[in-house]
């Protein structure tokens, strides 16, 4: 293995790459459907979070801040029956409903305030969030006090449909999923077969390259693209949030695994029909814990079968519910060991490989 | 420079396709492998480039057993195969840019070499609009890229013109001239004739004879002499008449020939290679 010769052929593979059908179907198919979703389902134009209120007396002090507030969208409303309407609706995320007299109350520093929030049901993690904070500091300014001493007590009321994954987030699992394992599988897998088939693998391996520099350099390609576009997709889909650093690790596994996967089975594969068959009687497999988030209601251990459930479901836990290390490790270890398991069987189809070339030309 | 022993190998299907043969090639010499399709020839080729291992017998090139070499075998041997096997996306130069990056010892600069096949004009010109011929051309001079001491030629004449045939054979010639060793493997005879210092003719994975073209040329074939010629003027239909090489200068009806026809040609009647190969394996070359 020789690092740099590994470089000259990664940098030949991203030249060759760029003007391939193929390539550019992976790399924009995902970012392409990604738009779409957010179009349709509009949380890539409207990410803004949405906040209604209605106020019953006037508390023009705690409100003010979340009128002028540069990163929600907030709305008065006129009675409270307008506000429940608009959040059930989903025009707004959170709505809140400030009694008669809560201003006051707030300043007497005496006793709890009660008042009520209503989440619309299908409203994102992040949005809420950012809400939930915006108002917390809000009224932390307004009587001068940390978020933590409020004398307040929410009710809390959910309105609208119980499903609490907005479409795009319910569609974000099959689109991560396809963007590291197309990124990942399909570029070594095709490039591996065209130069089987166009005999320039053999001209590379009469040179001081080596088949396992060849195969390194492919595995590579299919690891880079396979991560930025699990990055990029995360980023357009805004999800790219939580701990960066673990985020950053299941990424690099998932194209780890895909990427080898990949090169297995150009390996394995006669030519371009033999594989493009493959995928098609099998890719459904790699893309179904993804199809299966799309239905909440079906049981999460059917996705459990699938080994591309141990990459989206920590990158959603992640992503989505704020995880650490703790909570995802049985799924990163399931992906170690599915990772070390296909570089074991990459180690023994290069060993063959050799043989099959010479036989091939 | 190479030597075989009892080389023998067989394919996992059971196929013998080499059967114990022997030969060596001495530095700066050309070596002609000669043999119908299937014979071993190609076989024989893929073992001495390590293409195809667990062969049986020893085979030590450059002074070492072949088996001892790793990768930087490569670094010494220079490989063409028969049919074009370039990155169409990229250029002639492009080409062999990324090749030549692949080497750490001294090469070639690539526009030398496609001046030296007549391919200057067409260096930023991408393979997939080179003619076959065109592309055997970039073959042939890729595998001279990092200067190697032992050169492994399959069919480098194939699918060129006559003009393009000859540069390449010239090119031969002088890679010989500059103390390159060269393993040439081919089917046609007229190549390995004019340019073989020796030619090896393999059937059925054994070698049935070795020696240089000029020797077997002159052990098989006739001492005779043939003239044809016009008896009776230009006008009348050419005559041919054969004349034993022994005693020519004395021969009164060979001079007498000579001094009152008009001669249209004359020549030796020594064998050709192909002749000689069908007299000795009792098959041609297709």
């Amino acid at each position: 293995m020789d690092i740099q010769r590994i470089l000259i052929l990664l940098g030949k593979e991203a030249r060759l790459g760029a003007t391939n059908f193929m390539s550019i179907y992976v790399l924009v198919m995902p970012v392409v459907l990604s738009l779409l979703i957010a179009l349709v389902f509009g949380d890539l134009l409207a990410q803004t979070p949405r906040l209604g209120i209605y106020d019953a007396s006037d508390s023009q002090q705690f409100i003010q801040p979340l009128l002028d507030h540069p990163s929600i969208n907030t709305t008065l409303y006129g009675s409270e029956d307008a506000l429940t309407r608009a959040v059930e609706r989903g025009a707004e995320e959170i709505g809140l409903s400030l009694p008669a007299g809560f201003a006051e109350a707030m300043r007497s520093d005496s006793a709890q305030v009660d008042f009520t929030v209503y989440r619309w049901g299908e409203a994102g993690v992040r949005n809420l969030l950012l809400l939930e904070s915006a108002v917390g500091r809000a009224m932390a300014e307004g009587i001068g006090s940390g978020i933590d001493q409020l004398p307040i007590g929410v009710n809390a009321e959910q309105l609208g449909s119980a499903n609490n994954l907005t479409w795009s987030q319910r569609l974000l699992p099959l689109l991560l999923i396809m963007s590291i394992v197309l990124g990942g599988l399909f570029i070594p897998a095709t490039s591996l077969i065209d130069e089987r088939q166009k005999h320039t693998l053999i001209a590379l391996t009469t040179t001081p390259a080596t088949l396992l520099d060849v195969y390194l350099s492919k595995t590579l390609m299919g690891f880079i693209l396979s991560a930025l576009m699990a990055v990029i997709i995360l980023l357009l889909n805004g999800a790219f949030a939580g701990h960066i650093a673990l985020l950053l690790l299941v990424i690099a596994l998932g194209g780890l695994m895909s990427s080898v996967f990949g090169i297995i089975l150009g390996s394995v594969s006669k030519d371009m029909d033999t594989f493009m068959g493959i995928i098609k009687a099998a890719g459904i497999l790699l893309y179904a814990p993804g199809i299966l988030k799309i239905f909440p209601q079906v049981p999460e251990w059917i996705g459990r079968i699938f080994p591309t459930y141990y990459l989206m479901s920590p990158l959603l836990e992640v992503t989505q519910n704020g995880a650490g290390f703790a909570d995802i490790f049985i799924d990163i270890a399931v992906m170690v060991v599915l990772a070390a398991a296909l570089l074991i069987l990459l180690n023994s189809v290069i060993g063959r490989q050799q043989q099959k070339l010479a036989l091939e030309t | 420079m190479l030597s075989v022993e009892d080389l023998s190998y067989t394919y996992p299907g059971g196929t013998e396709a080499v059967r114990g043969i022997d030969f060596t090639i001495e530095k700066g010499e050309i070596f002609g492998f000669l043999g119908p399709s299937g014979a071993g020839k190609s076989t024989t080729q893929k073992v001495l480039i390590r293409l195809l291992r667990g062969f049986q017998g020893h085979v030590t090139v450059l002074g070492k057993p072949l088996n001892e070499w790793d990768d930087s075998y490569y670094e010494q041997v220079g490989v063409a195969f028969e049919l074009p096997n370039h990155y169409q996306k990229l250029t002639a130069t492009e080409n062999l840019a990324l090749f030549r990056s692949l080497y750490s010892g001294e090469t070639h600069d690539p526009a030398n070499l496609l001046e030296m096949v007549g391919l200057e004009e067409d260096a930023d010109t991408r393979l997939s609009q080179f003619s076959k011929g065109m592309q055997m051309r970039l073959n042939f001079v890729r595998a001279l890229l990092h200067k190697p001491d032992l050169l492994f030629l399959d069919e480098p004449t194939t699918g060129l013109d006559p003009v393009n045939g000859q540069k390449i054979k010239e090119i031969i010639r002088a890679q010989k001239e500059a103390g390159r060793t060269i393993f040439l493997t081919t089917h046609d005879m007229t190549v390995a004739d004019q340019i073989c210092d020796r030619v090896a003719f393999i059937i059925d994975g054994k070698i049935t004879l070795i020696d240089s073209p000029r020797n077997l040329r002159l052990q098989h074939g006739e001492r005779r002499v043939r003239v044809e010629f016009h008896r009776d003027g230009l006008s009348s239909p050419a005559q041919q008449a054969e004349f034993p090489l022994d005693g020519l200068g004395d021969n009164s009806e060979f001079l007498e020939v000579l001094r009152n026809n008009p001669i249209e040609t004359i020549h030796t009647q020594e064998a050709t290679l192909e002749d000689i190969f069908i007299e000795t394996t009792g098959r041609t070359l297709t």
